[in-house]
């Protein structure tokens, strides 16, 4: 059986394959590409955060916004 | 982000320098999903040109900056705001790169970030690794006008470079 036609129940009971869960995934991604710049700056900031302290990097410099 | 703006459009104010344009990692992030990067790369064209084609001095705006407090350096980082900043001379693909980006607001202050068709050309340019992924987000995740890309590529001999990363993806 091909990997890709394993069907998962999700949200709502909703039945999707594994393909179209990979592409959701993709989809989801394109959405986020659109978010504000702003928006996306504040999310960068957290990942500076996440690096700097459970990443355990800390020659990162968190960005004051 | 927002005060650093205000710092680096003043220096065009004050005519240091003609233009600037972000690029690097944020400029690709303006246009793909949020991604972990460290500085601010801002690529700037100077005001006026070097009679030495050779030596580009970047002091006078170095100076300028130094005068308004900000004088801590980490690496080749400027701390400006709070936030690393690295200010690199457009020249070539670069400085058509600026001269074509769009303006932008951020937090009402305006700025002007390079187009995605620019930032995957001068990606290709370094091609890293980390500039190959960034292209490869730029290509999936933001429209593309192709006929404008397919220019800048021929125009910069950058068509096998771009024809070998389609290859490897």
């Amino acid at each position: 059986m091909n990997e890709e036609e394993i069907k998962i129940i999700t949200r709502g009971n909703r039945v999707i394959t594994l393909a179209e869960l990979f592409e959701g995934k993709e989809e989801t991604r394109k959405e986020i590409a659109n978010l504000q710049f702003e928006e996306k700056i504040k999310i960068l900031v957290s990942l500076q955060r996440i690096a700097y302290s459970w990443g355990g990097k800390k020659d990162v410099i968190v960005w004051r916004l | 982000m927002k005060n650093t703006l205000k710092v680096i459009n003043e220096l065009r104010e004050k005519g240091l320098i003609k233009d600037y344009a972000i690029g690097g990692g944020i400029g690709t992030l303006r246009w793909v999903e949020p991604f972990f990067t460290r500085d601010l790369d801002i690529f700037i064209i100077l005001a006026q040109e070097s009679k030495d084609k050779k030596l580009i001095n970047l002091s006078p705006i170095y100076d300028y900056l130094k005068s308004k407090g900000y004088n801590e350096w980490i690496g080749q980082w400027l701390i400006i705001e709070g936030i690393p900043v690295e200010f690199i001379p457009a020249f070539g693909l670069a400085k058509e790169s600026v001269e074509n980006a769009i303006e932008t607001n951020f937090e009402g202050v305006k700025t002007k970030v390079m187009t995605p068709e620019y930032l995957i050309s001068l990606l290709l340019k370094a091609s890293r690794d980390k500039d190959k992924i960034k292209i490869k987000m730029l290509l999936e995740q933001t429209r593309i006008d192709m006929e404008k890309l397919k220019a800048l590529l021929t125009k910069y001999n950058l068509n096998d470079a771009f024809k070998g990363f389609i290859n490897k993806t």
